[in-house]
């Protein structure tokens, strides 16, 4: 079997599905390391911006919100996201029209899912993400999400923040996006160092101390707060003792 | 800065209101402002009581010149006081909301001096916070019964969502237990605000527009007899004539010792019974005669709209790629979001059993109410009311999809209501 190796980018993932398209056994990955089984031949895609072009207009005249969709579903951490996105890819060629309401076909099911884990995700980070005010006045957000959700986030925050200078870093991936208080772009980020302001300990206790008080100690319901809100996030929250490493 | 005692205070004092939810605005933020409204409302936290944290929930003052029956911050009981500056108010949500601790607040306040004071002072605040501090983030004011109405249509201007909470289901209660409100201190203001609010819509007013979240209420259940078909009359009463977006049930808890009331708490389920009940007549085209007599409570053996059901079998099974979409709505187990994806797969192709298991609709219960393609995969009669009440047990101890409809619903809820597989 026919194994393409993207290098993770967009690109290069529709560089590797105009090459496997007509091929009926293969599959399109970004994790090289994954799996092989014995008859397998790999091949590593470089992005070709001719080939990708053709995929996309093809995509596009069948149904222009497929491209939206894809990108979407690639942030995903799913090992299958690119298999996924390629057979929805043929199904869309095959059906020659928008798929996403085929409710019952495999194909949609699982770029359904995909897509859901994201924008879920987004959503949930809007609330779980925490700031912390650094000694030059701008805020800073450190956490690790399960996909690769950091621009998407962005915007929420700029609309809300005004002119306030902020970072959200996505440690795992090693990339934040960065505000000046006019504009945000992305950059790649390894290690920051961090200096609170003298304040931000202070704040940080009474929101502490506001969460142990506005719980109703007499309804426990501990398996409900941990279904909504996953311990994985737990680690840069303040009032689950969660902080970020460096401090 | 606001010493961490004198919060303890005002939040411990607030924290029996259920509502939480930041939903229902989309305020903008303003050149050199901080903060916007989201429409879907956003959860920040869960304490381990498994409810969500969306607002700073605090009072401006705790002291109270009232004396209700039910409440630990009543003029005659012992509880500590304390009081904050509208000053300090701003500051705290501002450097919350800042952290993403928070998506905004919620301001209400126990009576002191007058109730005109009272308001005017809350007034202040949420004038102050809008104006001084910049901030374009989702406030919630409680209305203070027998205030003014020229002060509260004033701090109408300025906060997204009001509530006049009604705690006592009738007017008999209310004398009893909270002497100094009376149905028409709640009931005119909520009407008031209501009919400024159409005005604003009606004339397309775009800046300071009146509570763009609209009103919400909450009442007790479980400390005065009135009995669920009561207590849903009314909320539907308060949803198709008022216009209210919500009503909050909070199931009593004995806080306070008093021979007037209950020493027992009313128990979860009846909460969660009233809450389903109440997502039905919203979302899925339910009237209140269908669910529960006047005098009567809801079944507890089965969820509301279960319990429709098996009073009405002669209206089932319903064949699925068929049936319109109000009849989808009425078979239990399968939710809005569900009735939703059917209507939509079925264009394309006729749906089987499995297909609807791959799509994802529980079919636990639905499937003693459903034929798919002329095919039926239930029990008739008694074998399927052994099969639900088994699973309607097994799902009150916590089974995922119900768990969005009880009283620790979050703002998503609100989504969740049009998700949640009833
Ligand atoms: S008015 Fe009644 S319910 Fe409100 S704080 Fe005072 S005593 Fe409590």
């Amino acid at each position: 079997m026919k194994i393409y190796i993207t290098d993770g980018s967009l690109e290069s993932f529709y560089t590797a599905v105009f090459r496997a398209y007509r091929e009926k056994d293969c599959i399109i990955t970004s994790c090289a390391d994954r799996q092989l089984s014995f008859d397998s031949v790999t091949e590593n895609i470089a992005a070709d911006g001719e080939m990708a072009g053709r995929v996309r207009a093809k995509l596009d005249r069948t149904d222009r919100y497929a491209a939206g969709d894809i990108d979407l579903a690639l942030r995903s951490c799913s090992p299958l996201k690119e298999q996924t996105a390629f057979e929805y890819i043929r199904l869309l060629v095959q059906k020659n029209r928008p798929v996403r309401d085929m409710l019952s076909l495999p194909a949609v099911i699982e770029m359904t899912e995909l897509i859901r884990k994201v924008t879920g995700e987004v959503h949930k980070m809007k609330g779980f993400l925490r700031f912390m005010e650094t000694a030059s006045g701008a805020m800073y957000a450190p956490y690790s999400p399960d996909n690769d959700i950091t621009d998407l986030l962005a915007p929420h925050f700029k609309a809300r923040m005004g002119s306030q200078k902020f970072a959200i870093h996505d440690i795992k991936r090693k990339k934040a996006a960065l505000c000046d208080g006019h504009g945000w772009f992305m950059a790649q980020v390894g290690e920051a160092e961090v200096y609170l302001s003298e304040y931000e300990k202070a704040f940080e206790c009474l929101w502490k101390r506001y969460y142990r008080s506005v719980n109703i100690k007499e309804r426990p319901h501990e398996k409900q707060m941990k279904g909504y809100m996953p311990v994985r996030y737990w680690k840069f929250l303040p009032e689950k003792d969660g902080h970020d490493p460096r401090q | 800065m606001l010493d961490a005692t004198t919060l303890e205070i005002l939040t411990e004092s607030a924290k029996y209101d259920v509502s939480c939810s930041s939903s229902g605005s989309k305020r903008v933020n303003r050149k050199g402002g901080l903060g916007n409204a989201s429409v879907g409302g956003i959860c920040h936290s869960f304490t381990p009581d498994g409810r969500c944290i969306s607002l700073l929930k605090i009072l401006m003052s705790n002291e109270c010149a009232y004396d209700c029956e039910y409440c630990p911050n009543r003029r005659s009981s012992g509880v500590r006081r304390a009081r904050i500056t509208p000053d300090e108010i701003c500051s705290l949500t501002v450097n919350f909301y800042k952290r993403n601790y928070i998506e905004g607040l919620f301001l209400s306040s126990a009576v002191f001096d007058t109730p005109n004071r009272t308001m005017e002072l809350l007034t202040e605040t949420v004038i102050r916070l809008r104006k001084v501090y910049n901030f374009n983030g989702y406030i919630h004011l409680k209305g203070i019964p027998h205030a003014d109405e020229a002060l509260v249509m004033k701090a109408a201007r300025h906060v997204d969502r009001m509530s006049y909470n009604i705690e006592l289901p009738s007017e008999r209660s209310l004398k009893l237990l909270a002497p100094q409100k009376t149905k028409d201190s709640l009931i005119l203001p909520m009407k008031k605000l209501q009919s400024a609010l159409i005005y604003d819509r009606e004339n397309k007013v775009k800046r300071g527009r009146i509570l763009p979240a609209g009103q919400t209420t909450q009442m007790i259940v479980g400390a005065s007899p009135e009995s669920d078909g009561h207590i849903l009359r009314l909320s539907e009463y308060l949803y198709r004539n008022i216009g209210l977006k919500r009503v909050y049930y909070s199931s009593y808890i004995p806080v306070v010792k008093s021979g007037l009331l209950p020493a027992e708490p009313a128990g979860l389920l009846r909460e969660h019974r009233l809450y389903q009940a109440d997502w039905l007549l919203r979302f899925y085209g339910f009237d209140v005669d269908e669910l529960c007599g006047e005098g009567e409570n809801l079944d507890a053996d089965y969820d509301p709209k279960c319990a429709w059901a098996l009073k009405n079998m002669q209206l089932f099974p319903v064949e699925i790629n068929r049936a319109p979409l109000e009849m989808l709505l009425r078979v239990p187990g399968i939710g809005a979001k569900g009735a939703y994806r059917i209507i939509s797969a079925r264009k394309f192709s006729p749906l089987n059993f499995d297909d609807l298991a791959k799509m994802r609709i529980v079919l636990k219960r639905a499937k003693h109410f459903i034929t798919c393609r002329g095919k039926f995969y239930g029990c008739e009669g008694n074998a399927a009311r052994a099969a639900l009440l088994l699973d309607e047990k097994s799902n009150f101890c916590g089974d995922e999809e119900d768990r969005q409809l009880s009283l620790f619903s979050s703002p998503s809820a609100a989504l969740g209501a049009l998700t949640g597989e009833l």
